[in-house]
């Protein structure tokens, strides 16, 4: 009896063991792979790598390419108050730049300058274009409309977010002492050498100014230097600017074009020159900044006007940060003189600046302004402006 | 003006001869270097403006700027990709959860000098005591222990009132721990007094 119950529970056992057998064959069955399924799995798995470096390609191919486009410029709002008053949100100025890259062979850069106008109307301008070949590590060749390299202040500081005040100096505005830009070809290069120093250079020839005659018809009123496509007197100017730094963080400029211009009706030509200097120096949070400019053209004997002018102007301007703080104080003085008394003016210009970022500046400035009684030039001017560069 | 025309046009005979002398004596283009990078940096740029910081653009952003600066400021080709490298080199934010480096790099085997010579001197100047505006003197910085200033180091830095940060491990990336240590043991040996 006792046998045939052991004999029993061994059966029971057996049994269940056999069935636990069965089942972890089932599973094993289930989670077994054929041959066939295998081969699936691995060509989904080259699949999924080849998708991954496909797709890694594209993340990377921003990295490598061989052309590029890019959008900058700056932008600038303000406030200026007369004296005698007369207030009003008097700017609203956008300058989008341009450019494109091929390799590092070819840069297009073009800016334009879109700018509200007292009467309302958008005034649209291009500020310069110009296709740069990179010719090899110590110059590129320009052609086209290009910033003036007479100085400094017109080819790099005008930018709201880099001219650390509202306004350019005296004489350095358009038409003014100060060439702005020409149409022509440039040369343009830099290289450091010795311990520390460094020198830049640019040479052109271009297309040259315009006279302005006065409404009489009979004086050269101002000189146009806005950049023509235009050359009627048929003559070239030439010209050009070495900048010099001895130590790092002093630059010395000197520029300087000439040549001949003409007026419609004349039998000849006249000799146009023009002079600069610049200067640069920093010390710590001190900035100082100065530069000098004369254009001149001689008389002409026989010309609808025969005498010859000057427009002459500098200005010296130090500038503090204040830091820790984010302010930075700003003085300048700027003298412009004209053969026309009328366009003659001395300015005293005094500023503080809140710098929000590098690029992003509002100013607070006022000018003391001397010039002939009862015109422009004698205004003083309150200015609150805000500059964005990006 | 006879003498400014006679000065112009020597200038122009001497720039001439030049434009025809570069061709033969220009040699192959060297890749950009991150030291060389940083010193025209702090050289070149804030001559004009305010210092922008490197994170402001992505490297492909760069590249274009870099080449307008190239004729705005009259640098050289290798003084541009020397800037270029520089800031493509900077313009990473390290992990916040990193007490470390991104990137593990061997020790160069240079020491303190060497690197402060070629990584940090653009900005900190010679003598620490900074040579940008803003740039704080290392005399005010080294009472924090070790760990807050290899951390800082590392991982980048804005001090209070400096218009923009300093870059992870000042913009080289190729500085090992053992680079940083070295050279903040120079610093702290001869630059903070």
């Amino acid at each position: 009896m006792d046998d045939t119950e052991s004999l029993k529970a061994r059966i029971e056992t057996l049994e269940k063991q056999l069935s636990e057998v069965k089942e972890l064959l089932k599973k094993q069955v289930e989670t077994t792979a054929t041959k066939e399924e295998v081969k699936a799995v691995k060509k989904e798995v080259e699949v999924a790598k080849k998708e991954v470096e496909v797709t890694k390609s594209q993340q990377d191919e921003w990295k490598f390419y061989d052309s590029t486009v890019h959008l900058g410029g700056y932008a600038q709002v303000g406030y200026a108050s007369d004296d005698p008053a007369n207030d009003r949100f008097n700017q609203v100025q956008y300058s989008p730049i341009f450019h494109y890259q091929y390799k590092d062979l070819i840069l297009l850069e073009s800016e334009f300058e879109v700018e509200i106008e007292g009467d309302g109307e958008t005034h649209l301008a291009l500020e310069y274009l110009t296709i740069d070949w990179f010719m090899n590590d110590y110059m590129a060749l320009s052609a086209g409309k290009f910033l003036s390299p007479i100085g400094q202040f017109r080819q790099n500081l005008h930018p709201g977010w880099i001219n650390k005040l509202p306004s350019a100096p005296s004489g350095f505005g358009h038409d003014q002492a100060a060439p702005v830009a020409d149409v022509g070809v440039q040369l343009r290069g830099g290289a450091p050498f010795g311990n520390n120093m460094q020198a830049n250079y640019a040479v052109f020839v271009s297309n040259g100014p315009i006279l302005e005659l006065n409404e009489d018809g009979d004086e050269i009123e101002a000189i146009e230097t806005e950049g023509f496509t235009s050359d009627d007197d048929d003559n070239k100017l030439f010209g050009g600017r070495i900048g010099f730094l001895p130590i790092p963080n002093v630059e010395i400029g000197i520029s300087g074009a000439f040549g001949e211009l003409g007026l419609p009706g004349d039998t000849g030509d006249r000799d146009y020159d023009v002079l600069g200097f610049d200067l640069f120096a920093r010390w710590r949070n001190l900035d100082l900044r100065g530069e000098y400019v004369k254009q001149e053209v001689d008389g002409f004997a026989g010309s609808v006007a025969e005498e010859g002018q000057e427009w002459e102007a500098w200005y010296i301007q130090p500038s503090y940060k204040l830091l820790p703080t984010k302010l930075e104080a700003v003085a300048r003085y700027s003298d412009f003189d004209s053969t026309h008394a009328d366009q003659d003016q001395q300015q005293w210009a005094l500023g503080l600046n809140y710098l929000f970022s590098a690029n992003a500046i509002a100013k607070f400035a006022y000018e003391f302004n001397d010039g002939l009684t009862g015109t422009d030039t004698d205004e003083d001017r309150l200015f609150l402006q805000f500059a964005y560069g990006f | 003006m006879n003498i400014l025309k006679n000065t112009m046009l020597i200038s122009l005979k001497i720039v001439t001869l030049l434009i025809l002398a570069v061709p033969v004596l220009s040699t192959a283009a060297e890749e950009g270097d991150v030291a060389r990078g940083s010193k025209a940096w702090a050289n070149n740029c804030s001559r004009c403006h305010n210092m922008r910081d490197p994170k402001e653009f992505r490297d492909d952003g760069w590249r274009p700027i870099i080449a307008h600066m190239r004729l705005r400021a009259g640098l050289s080709g290798q003084q541009a990709r020397d800037i270029l490298t520089f800031l493509q080199s900077s313009n990473y934010t390290a992990p916040a959860s990193s007490g470390s480096m991104t990137k593990v790099a061997e020790s160069s085997g240079e020491d303190g000098e060497t690197i402060y010579n070629n990584t940090c001197i653009a900005c900190h100047g010679a003598d620490g005591q900074g040579a940008l505006p803003g740039v704080p003197k290392f005399s005010e910085r080294l009472s924090k222990p070790d760990d807050v200033l290899l951390s800082n180091i590392t991982n980048g830095f804005q001090s209070k009132g400096s218009p923009m940060a300093m870059p992870p491990k000042g913009g080289n990336p190729n500085l090992s721990d053992a680079d940083i240590m070295n050279v903040l043991s120079y610093i702290r040996e001869n630059l903070g007094k």
